[in-house]
């Protein structure tokens, strides 16, 4: 099957430091995928490229064999941004709404299935200024998935999630990608990088390790993947 | 109070004012522009340019008519001569422009003064500009005593409502002051809240997302205009009720022209206002900076669109600057309206409005370019 994601020779430069350096990989559909990495390793940049909302210094960014930036391909694309990226004053249900409708669906029963799926179904009239912060962060998962996106980006989605609705947020990623959907997640969270099919660990804006939990602490010979990752990143030192 | 942590704290606040550059620089540009800008209007205000149309009665002495005209010139005032009707209708259609109607003997005769009454203040200024030649010449003229000189307008009465030329200007004022605020705050709230960037990660396209502004700011800028134009033109007499008197809600200044070509007019401007907005948040990273823009971007419009200050005496320096400020075309615009009574075939006032439709658009372009994103 063809890649649903595929970035080709991509370089990012702010000046001159290269926050995506060379980058070449193509990601399966129906897949999760987990960019891991420090802060500042080109997580945010990466997919920021993958969803055109910046243009690469140099080589190509592809999603579902368009390249990118591409505005009418962003229909098919989901994007849950580090910030909540959502209207205070409006409830939940007018959030989605309003999200849904930019994506060209008017459809209220689509809107009342992503409150639900995000389990806000009963706070669909609340004013998202007086929902809790994790309400919030479920509101804006709900605002990237209302249109049935095949490809999903997720930059950091559990950062202040507490463990309950972590648990919850990797269920629902999961029944997505079981239905076809291609999930990208960044994190630098490294516990939950085992619930991805798949890694890339990044560092420095380069792909350094890539593989399945299991198969990058194999291959590293280390129990977990923190230490796994510090292999890879060539503090061997402490990989021990 | 403990010295150390007084100190501490002002440490703080001056670190913090010290990084906010726009501020820092706004702190003292925004009261040297304001205060600079007010002080030479006020002191290098010129006499206006006049035009006199002499239009002599049939038994005015010729040698006197030429005496007159003589003195206007070397007064500095271009002067024509023209029979009453055409002098009538060009005062109409000329700012700037007097006529002087001579009576037959000047000697205690009346000589009338017509002006178009768009613009009081700067005709004020224009009919002191001529009445200073003018009593001098008659007198030497006819050899008498000064003549009265009587001032009548095209338009409107002469000085019987003082408000009259201002309410169209601070209609306008007002409507341009809060939908730029409104839109600025609210347009940096997407910026900095995540909202634009996600908006910007659908398919919306950034013309949608200016225009979807514009038009949802002009609903409400035209429902402010409405209220105030009611109140402004209005005038509810409420009958008297028991002890309670008689008395009239809203201001009851006169109208000549319709209020609906008015509202085009400041709805037209409401859009220029929307698109200022955006463009300025790009520029601002907290509210307080949008506030701080006002006295660079708003009062500086106050002061020279003839808000207050006729356009008329305005330093010569200063004038260019004036056709460059939205708010002057709708002022002039709603004065040629409220007083003039002019409607839309009127040559002025298309202009006007075409004008301050250009701006809408040219600033809702240069809005959406402001709004990041790769692909428009």
């Amino acid at each position: 099957m063809d890649a649903a994601i595929r970035a080709v020779a991509l370089v990012k430069h702010f000046g001159v430091v290269a926050a995506v350096d060379g980058l070449t990989f193509d990601l399966a559909p129906g897949r999760i995928y987990g960019l891991l990495g420090p802060n500042g390793s080109g997580k945010t940049t990466l997919i920021r490229l993958l969803t055109g909302m910046t243009r690469p210094t140099s080589g190509q960014a592809e999603v579902l064999g368009v390249a990118m930036p591409n505005r009418p391909n962003l229909a098919r694309i989901g994007y849950m941004t580090q910030a909540d990226g959502i209207y205070p004053a409006l409830t939940a249900g007018e959030n989605v709404q309003f999200f849904a409708a930019a994506y060209g669906i008017e459809d209220m029963a689509r809107v009342r299935e992503a409150l639900a799926l995000v389990d806000l179904a009963d706070r669909e009239k609340t004013i998202a200024a007086t929902l809790s912060g994790g309400q919030r962060r479920r509101l804006s998962l709900a605002c990237a998935l209302v249109h049935q996106p095949e490809v999903l980006f997720l930059d950091e989605p559990t950062v202040g999630v507490d463990p309950l609705l972590r648990v919850q947020f990797w269920a629902h990623f999961r029944k997505l990608a079981d239905a076809g959907t291609t999930i990208v997640v960044s994190s630098h969270v490294m516990d939950e990088a085992d619930r991805c099919d798949e890694l890339l660990f990044m560092r420095a804006g380069k792909v350094i390790a890539r593989g399945s939990g299991a198969t990058l602490r194999e291959q590293a010979g280390t129990k977990d993947l923190e230490a796994a990752f510090l292999h890879f990143a060539g503090v061997g030192a402490v990989a021990a | 109070m403990n010295l150390r942590r007084l100190r501490a704290i002002v440490r703080r606040v001056v670190a913090e004012v010290r990084r906010d550059r726009p501020s820092l620089a706004l702190l003292f540009i925004a009261p040297i522009v304001v205060t600079g800008l007010l002080t030479f209007i006020l002191r290098e205000a010129e006499t206006p340019d006049v035009t006199a149309v002499l239009v002599a009665s049939a038994d005015t002495p010729g040698p006197v008519v030429a005496a007159i005209e003589g003195a206007l010139e070397r007064g500095g005032i271009k002067t024509v001569q023209f029979d009453e009707a055409t002098a009538r209708v060009n005062v109409a259609h000329n700012p700037g422009w007097v006529a002087i109607l001579l009576p037959p003997n000047l000697a205690g005769g009346t000589i009338t003064l017509v002006t178009n009454g768009l613009n009081p203040s700067a005709e004020g200024a224009q009919i002191g500009a001529v009445q200073r030649v003018l009593v001098g010449a008659a007198v030497a003229a006819a050899g008498a005593r000064a003549p009265t000189i009587a001032h009548e307008t095209v338009y409107g009465t002469p000085s019987t409502d003082p408000m009259v030329p201002f309410a169209p200007a601070i209609v306008a004022f007002f409507l341009y002051f809060f939908v730029y605020l409104l839109t600025g705050i609210s347009f940096l709230r997407e910026r900095t809240g995540g909202t634009l960037e996600r908006l910007m990660a659908t398919p919306v396209t950034r013309s949608e997302v200016v225009t979807g502004y514009a038009i949802g700011f002009a609903l409400f800028a035209t429902i402010q205009v409405a209220v105030v134009l009611t109140w402004a033109l209005g005038a509810i007499h409420v009958p008297a009720l028991g002890p309670i008197p008689e008395f009239a809600i809203g201001l009851g200044i006169p109208v000549a022209g319709s209020p609906l070509i008015a509202f085009l007019v400041v709805v037209l401007l409401g859009l220029g206002a929307v698109s200022l907005g955006i463009f300025l948040s790009t520029f601002a990273r907290t509210e307080l900076q949008v506030i701080q823009f006002i006295p660079v971007v708003l009062v500086p419009q106050f002061l020279l669109s003839g808000v207050l200050f006729p356009v008329e005496t305005l330093p010569a320096v200063v004038r260019p600057l004036v056709a460059v400020m939205p708010l002057g075309y709708a002022v002039d615009a709603l004065r040629q309206v409220f007083i003039g009574g002019a409607d839309l075939a009127s040559g002025a006032l298309q202009g006007d409005l075409f004008v301050l439709a250009l701006v809408a658009v040219l600033f809702a372009w240069v809005a959406s370019l402001t709004i990041r994103r790769e692909v428009v």
